[in-house]
């Protein structure tokens, strides 16, 4: 087996980036369910959930309908909207403002959750710092959520962590984007082919980070690739064997962007497609002039067998309608070119260092019944230069930094109210392996759990995180490996 | 016509007017229903309890209860032992009706799947009590099937007025049952043409 062992001034360094990964992950934005649409439509949760956030297959119809009804949406509104104009009035257009709406009344919902945590004992005194084994309620987030639509063809949407960690903390915008819906009608195309949205949204991913019902995130989206920390790079010649050192891309998957993205679900959305332009930075300023690409394909393979509740939205079973037996497929890629050494510093004397990177995958998600299974495998590849030095000028490739990472997960319905679930994250990555962070290349973990609806709109949550073995240095300066297992519950409500 | 004719004859239509009062068919129960600490007056069902030596034949008519901007219309619907009623589902979306007893009784849970709009879907309800509607994808959605043991029954208005109509001369037990009070009985008696009757239903 191998082993490492990383001096005291690495793991100082590796500790400070295991505090602002989690950091980071502890600030994933949440997106929710919308007790706003259950005012507006006097309907439960479990209309669009069967577990919220997570959609059902009338949620994800109502959601790609811009938020309405799939089908005769007016007459299911309890809550008319206020006209910005008469229908009419778009026969005055372009000499009138063209009509649109606003919901009846502001459409604004609120979500609580906090976590308990139980963390497994960690050797003491090392150079992890204290972790409580016990703490009440962390990440603590309060969030509120806006979202509806504009009239007919326009949605949107905004969810804000007002509050997320200690008291008064505040964290920031999670999704906040206009949507044009249908664009393609007007030019024949079918429905749904072509729609157009904007601002910061999370990415078309195969399977939501927004709306998981996990207590944690998946690993493999909060993967971000970065060299070796602390160790010299190589010149002027590096090889394959020398250890790769300037890449630092802190791209995580999971987490909104700013961009534009076209796409489209027509085949009543068996059939889905996007395209997005963004800026790659995330929450922060962009950091580059480039932007990056993401496109997404996915075919579902509806397996009903009854041809009417095959088309329907949602499938007609013996004990009522429920999501349809089915079976997805979807593919996407990443591209990007990462920038560095943009004022110099870095490597003075040379320009911008430009690095390509990629992220590539596939997915799929198998719904029968009461039982789903989905998972999601990822490639990620950040090329890797440094300066040659050789002839002062310019950049040599070296060994690029690269992951391989996914998770899979099962989830079974016990009641309409409680459900088991198991997952597995992995993340093959050597550079993590090098940096100190896990004691092999793969670290991996197991994360069963259950889930209880208290109410529509309530939920209690447990997850047990068996994790990977990692390295820690007593103060004596040996290093030991432990797994820093832990419980999360969590409570959730929505109102 | 002879006198001996002539009294014969009165002596029959004598009989025939005191046969036909003695079961005067157009007798009703007229009543208003108050409310104790309940938001309203509305939806109850007001039914005459079984009659001794009396049987009922099913009604051949059927009961229609729809699914419409998800809710169940009406509200509450009572009918006869032996009632087919049919549950229409006039919404786009899809629904379900089950009930998970009838008046407790969880053997007689029943659930009756989902089908598409504009179809309808029937049961006999043969037992005694309350179904409750519900459909398990809109849990906001409710409805009340009172089954009764007699055809003497009806469902109060908004103001709790209610009316019974067709009922035989006699002494029964007026019943009520209500979606948050308490079940009320008083006796009544229906001599006279329009029985008039004051119930209050307390939560």
């Amino acid at each position: 087996m191998k082993r490492r062992v990383v001096n005291g001034s690495i793991m100082a360094s590796l500790t400070a980036v295991m505090v602002v990964l989690w950091a980071m992950l502890a600030s994933v934005p949440k997106s929710s369910a919308i007790p706003a649409f259950s005012r507006k439509y006097q309907t439960s949760c479990t209309t669009c959930h069967n577990n919220y956030p997570e959609l059902n297959d009338f949620g994800e119809a109502f959601k790609k309908n811009g938020f309405k009804f799939p089908k005769d949406d007016e007459t299911f509104v309890k809550e008319p909207p206020v006209l910005l104009g008469s229908k009419a009035q778009k026969e005055a257009f372009p000499g009138a403002v063209y009509p649109g709406e606003i919901p009846g009344s502001v459409p604004v919902a609120f979500r609580y959750s906090g976590n308990f945590n139980y963390n497994s004992k960690q050797p003491s005194p090392s150079n992890l710092g204290f972790l409580p084994r016990t703490d009440l309620f962390v990440p603590n987030t309060f969030t509120i959520i806006g979202a509806g639509s504009f009239g007919p063809t326009l949605s949107f949407w905004v969810d804000n962590d007002i509050s997320a960690g200690g008291a008064d903390a505040a964290a920031g915008l999670g999704d906040g984007y206009l949507k044009f819906n249908d664009l393609g009608h007007a030019i024949g195309l079918p429905k749904d082919t072509l729609n157009l949205r904007m601002g910061q949204f999370e990415l078309d991913l195969p399977i939501t980070q927004a709306r998981t019902i996990n207590l944690t995130p998946y690993d493999v989206y909060s993967q971000a690739s970065m060299a070796t920390v602390g160790t010299a790079c190589p010149a002027p010649t590096p090889t394959a064997s020398q250890p790769p050192c300037t890449t630092n891309n802190p791209l995580q998957f999971g987490i909104p962007q700013r961009g534009i993205e076209i796409g489209g679900y027509p085949n009543d959305g068996n059939f889905t497609w996007s395209l997005a332009v963004v800026d790659g930075s995330n929450n922060t300023a962009a950091l580059r002039n480039y932007k990056d690409v993401y496109v997404r394909v996915s075919q579902r393979f509806n397996l009903e067998r009854d041809p009417e509740s095959r088309n329907a939205v949602q499938a007609a079973g013996p004990t009522g309608p429920r999501d349809h037996t089915s079976i997805r497929f979807g593919a996407f890629y990443y591209y990007g070119r990462n920038a560095l050494n943009m004022d110099g510093s870095l490597f003075p004397g040379f320009g911008t260092v430009h690095e390509p990177f990629y992220r590539a995958g596939g997915d799929f998600r198998f719904k029968y019944r009461h039982f789903e299974l989905y998972g999601v495998g990822m490639y990620g590849h950040d090329q890797n230069l440094l300066p040659n030095t050789v002839t002062g000028t310019g950049f040599v490739r070296t060994s690029p930094v690269t992951f391989t990472g996914g998770f899979a997960q099962a989830q079974y319905w016990i009641y309409p109210w409680a459900m088991a679930l198991m997952r597995y994250d992995f993340v093959d990555s050597p550079t993590d392996f090098s940096n100190g962070i896990s004691r092999n290349n793969t670290r991996n973990r197991f994360s069963p759990g259950f889930q209880f609806l208290v109410r529509a709109n309530i939920k209690v949550a447990f997850e047990y995180q068996h994790r990977w073995e990692r390295p820690v240095t007593l103060s004596n300066g040996n290093t030991i490996f432990f797994h820093p297992n832990g419980i999360v519950s969590g409570i959730d409500y929505v109102f | 016509m002879s006198l001996p004719g002539i009294a014969v004859k009165a002596g029959v239509a004598a009989s025939i007017t005191l046969a036909l009062a003695g079961a005067n068919w157009a007798n009703e129960i007229k009543g208003k229903v108050s409310v104790q600490g309940i938001k309203s007056a509305e939806n109850i069902a007001v039914y005459v309890d079984v009659i001794a030596d009396k049987k009922f034949d099913a009604p051949k008519d059927h009961v229609v209860v729809d699914q419409k901007k998800m809710a169940f219309i009406p509200h509450v619907v009572a009918v006869q032992q032996g009632t087919t009623v049919e549950f229409l589902n006039s919404d786009p979306v899809g629904h379900n009706v089950y009930w998970p007893s009838i008046s407790g009784n969880k053997k007689l849970s029943h659930n009756l799947g989902t089908w598409p709009k504009g179809e309808k879907k029937p049961f006999q309800f043969n037992d005694i009590g309350t179904a409750s509607l519900l459909c398990n994808v809109h849990p906001e959605m409710s409805g009340y099937v009172v089954v009764v043991p007699t055809p003497y029954f009806a469902v109060t208005d908004k103001e709790g007025n209610f009316e019974i109509k067709n009922v035989p001369a006699g002494k029964y037990t007026l019943k009520t049952w209500s979606e948050d009070g308490k079940p009320t009985t008083q006796a009544v008696d229906v001599s006279a043409a329009a029985a008039t009757v004051e119930l209050t239903v307390k939560k």
